[in-house]
């Protein structure tokens, strides 16, 4: 069937349960062998592989089913839990998720972009003793052949031979229930194979049994056919032919012994192998799921039935919530629309305010109210928890302490703490840094730690707090702490602080390291210190209209705070005039604005410049910047604007030809102009209903 | 009147596209469940005229459920979405009162083969 319909949604489910299966396979890792974790992991495994089936996806197929096959012998106890098996399961999940990813990413035709594991998967089934048991080829020869492979038993009653049809499935269950249906019609005395084969699946197509009844041979041939899947039914002894020599049909026809010629694995491209094996290692560079298009939000009275539930976060109780699915297209383009709503909201309030009608004036502030209220339902509906990124990082942490020879005990606070969608695609990454920051540059070693009176498992804990109209993330270490002594004596180094300066306060210290490329690491390990930690998190947590703020006491340990605004999509900003035309720039990134004095310009090195109290600093002109022609003096006596921009450590002064008032203005991505003007970060409309460009402040050089 | 049915699975995946291929073929999907209590819940409820369901759920498997619905309404036609491998299960589930079985993955057309054979 054409199941590409469903990909996304099969996306969507097996990325829930690939971090189900992560979670509790850390939660077996540390715990002590309970049950819980391992029915767990085994119902995720199965339910990814029963889906994975049905789209076609034979790669993902095959590895759940030996996955599910191992665990059911760890459930089943046959197997210990121990560090080589620990491996082996997180190696697994990590290769499902990328056999996932592929099989819907759909490079490729299906069959030939596919990636099976060839190793991993014999190591799954040689994982202590193999007794994997694989389908059976159905019998040569087909239907047509006459040639009742099961001999006619020996007894009382009429015979009823029956042959199922080739591609049966679960034969052995579909024999059981023709016999079950015969019974019904009287006594069954004997089954040959007996029933205990027949429910093994030791047998090929055919099976008889001996029938004391009263009914036609019409009608039981009709009931056995009504039971399913009845290719042939014979009803009445064997004419000509003698049944091959009585033997017990089970040591005459000895099922194929399943390991030997169960058929080889399905033919494995190997440069996907390489692929695959490379995306594996890549350890250092765990990806983070990409937006999957959907998500769910609280439906407002929306019937109990058929409402899509989340996959309950580890461990919780499962509660009935009320869901739906809903495309994320659908919730930006309400975003957009409330947002321009917005915008015209503030329009009408000016021109009714200049229209003395007491009438008028009442229906707007309603209609005021309500859309206030309607933006901020809409803009919760966007909301999603942030366990949606968080749960990813138990893992993370897992492998990146273990790669650098730390312990630590890392624990995750504020899951149910909820971000705006988009701002939270955005966020991880960030916080990525952070983590690997502190588990290699903040927490010791542990025999280092035992040295200094601390315990020898470093402590790491990612927090999510809600704080006003603001969401604060915090990354707190017990680790050593900034070394400051370092941080001081390179920024002395490279002139950037004063040569007699001998202490630095969090916000100088939070400064340099935020530099661009300031990195003390004394070595760069494959996790971080290449120069792109703090400052990479700085610049993108200021891109999205953030701030950082960090606190470190010397060998005691580090915090590291994220400040975010709850969404992306409505921002204030500062209206500028370059000609006709008008620009937004979103306020959180103007410090000031000051009118163009000719004495605060100078010309230092060939660059204009702007003296600000003592600062100096780069000037750039919107009209310049936007290709229009220089201003013509004599034309407008009003003195140029210019707007203080700030980025991280950054900041310039930008040359308007006026602005024009504050507004709340709506973020709209747009493609036409992104090919070359890097310099805007969107488009707005505006209240009357000009379009206008956004400055992207963080392009500017 | 259509025919109305309840599609229990822990899959929302899994529980589309039964509902799908049932819905096309005309019948009336009038609840999902997504666990074994769940499903004997809505079973109480809905008294559907079919039930698709999943082996392995949460909470109470779909065997078990099977048993309390066969308990609730002996009549209860209840079709088992199992898969490969797990005939011992499917073997009990149609002990417990099941009345056939389908294997994933799923083809149309033998889930409503299936259907009318329990509803036959």
């Amino acid at each position: 069937m054409d199941a590409s319909q469903y990909a996304e949604l099969f996306l969507t489910e097996s990325r829930e349960h690939l971090s189900v299966i992560n979670q509790w396979l850390l939660e077996l890792e540390r715990g002590t062998g309970a049950a819980e974790p391992v029915s767990a992991i085994f119902r995720s495994v199965h339910t990814v592989k029963g889906m994975s089936a049905t789209m076609g996806y034979t790669a993902v197929a095959e590895l759940t089913h030996e996955l599910e096959t191992l665990l059911d012998r760890v459930r089943r106890g046959e197997l210990a839990i121990g560090p080589e098996l620990m491996d082996l399961l997180f190696r697994s999940a990590d290769l499902l998720e990328v056999a996932i990813e592929r099989a819907v990413g759909g490079r490729g035709s299906r069959d030939g972009s596919e990636v099976s594991t060839p190793e991993l998967l014999q190591r799954l089934r040689a994982f202590g003793v193999a007794p994997a048991a694989a389908p059976r080829q159905p019998p040569p020869g087909g239907s047509a052949n006459d040639d009742w492979s099961a001999p006619a038993p020996v007894g009382s009653g009429v015979l009823v031979r029956v042959r199922l049809l080739p591609e049966t499935p679960l034969k052995g269950v579909r024999a059981f229930m023709i016999v079950q249906a015969a019974r019904r019609l009287g006594d069954v005395s004997v089954v040959s194979p007996p029933i205990s084969a027949l429910q093994a699946d030791q047998f090929e197509s055919d099976f008889a049994l001996r029938l004391a009844t009263t009914v036609s041979a019409d009608e039981i041939e009709r009931v056995v056919r009504g039971a399913g899947d009845v290719d042939l039914v014979r009803v009445g002894e064997d004419s000509a032919r003698t049944p091959a020599d009585g033997a017990d049909w089970a040591a005459s026809r000895p099922a194929p012994d399943s390991a030997a010629e169960a058929p080889a694995s399905r033919v494995i491209a190997e440069p996907a192998m390489a692929d695959l094996a490379l995306l594996a290692q890549q350890t250092g560079e765990f990806p983070i799921p990409a937006a999957t298009g959907e998500y769910r939000v609280p439906a407002i009275g929306s019937p109990a039935e058929g409402g899509a539930v989340a996959v309950a976060p580890l461990a919780t109780t499962v509660q009935p919530q009320r869901h739906v699915r809903i495309d994320l297209r659908r919730l930006d383009a309400l975003m957009n629309l409330i947002g321009e709503l917005v915008i015209t909201r503030g329009r009408l309030m000016q021109i009714a305010a200049g229209v003395d009608d007491p009438a008028l004036g009442e229906s707007v502030t309603q209609a005021s109210r309500l859309i206030g209220d309607l933006r901020d339902e809409i803009m919760t509906s966007r909301m999603v928890p942030v366990w949606q990124v968080f749960d990813r990082f138990p893992r993370l942490v897992r492998d990146a302490s273990r790669a650098l020879g730390k312990r630590i005990e890392f624990t995750i606070e504020g899951k149910d703490i909820e971000l705006d969608r988009s701002m939270l695609d955005e966020i991880g990454d960030p916080i990525v840094h952070l983590l690997r920051n502190a588990i290699d540059h903040g927490i010791e070693r542990p025999e280092a730690r035992v040295a200094v009176g601390k315990p020898a498992a470093g402590k790491l804990l990612l927090s999510a707090a809600r704080d006003r109209s603001a969401v604060m993330v915090r990354v707190t270490d017990d680790g050593r702490g900034v070394d400051r002594e370092r941080v001081l004596a390179k920024a002395r180094a490279t002139g950037l602080v004063d040569p007699a300066k001998t202490e630095l306060t969090d916000d100088e210290l939070l400064k340099l390291i935020a530099r661009p490329g300031f990195s003390t690491a004394e070595q760069v390990s494959a996790l971080s210190g290449r120069g792109v930690g703090i400052d990479a998190v700085y610049t993108r947590v200021r891109a999205l209209g953030g701030a950082v703020d960090i606190r470190s006491i010397s060998g005691q340990g580090t915090t590291v705070t994220v400040r975010l605004p709850l969404t992306l999509a409505i921002v204030r900003a500062l209206l500028a005039r370059a000609a006709d035309e008008v620009y937004a720039i979103p306020l959180t990134h103007v410090s000031e604005t000051v009118e163009l004095q000719p004495a605060l310009l100078r010309t230092l090195r060939g660059r204009e410049v702007l003296v600000l109290r003592e600062d100096v600093l780069p000037v750039l002109r919107l009209r310049d910047l936007v290709g229009l022609p220089p201003r013509t003096r004599a034309r407008d006596a009003r003195p140029e604007q210019v707007v203080i921009v700030e980025l991280a450590e950054r900041r310039a002064g930008v040359v308007v030809d006026e602005l024009a008032g504050q507004q709340e203005i709506v973020v709209k991505q747009y493609d036409g102009v992104k090919q070359g003007l890097t310099l805007f970060g969107g488009a707005t409309i505006l209240g009357d209903g000009s379009p206008a460009l956004i400055l992207d402040v963080s392009s500017l050089q | 009147m259509s025919q109305t049915v309840l599609v229990c699975d822990d899959a929302i995946f899994m529980r589309t596209m039964v509902g799908d291929i049932l819905a096309q073929a005309g019948f009336e999907v009038v609840g999902e469940a997504e666990t074994g209590v769940q499903a004997v819940e809505k079973y109480k409820q809905l008294r559907p005229d079919l039930v698709t369901m999943d082996i392995v759920m949460p909470d109470m498997g779909g065997i078990d459920a099977v048993r309390e619905i066969c308990k609730l309404d002996p009549q209860a036609k209840i079709l088992m979405c199992s898969a490969m491998g797990q005939q011992a299960l499917v073997v009990e589930a149609i002990q417990a009162g099941a009345k056939d079985f389908v294997v994933k993955p799923f083809q149309p057309s033998r889930v409503l083969e299936a259907v009318q054979r329990v509803l036959g």
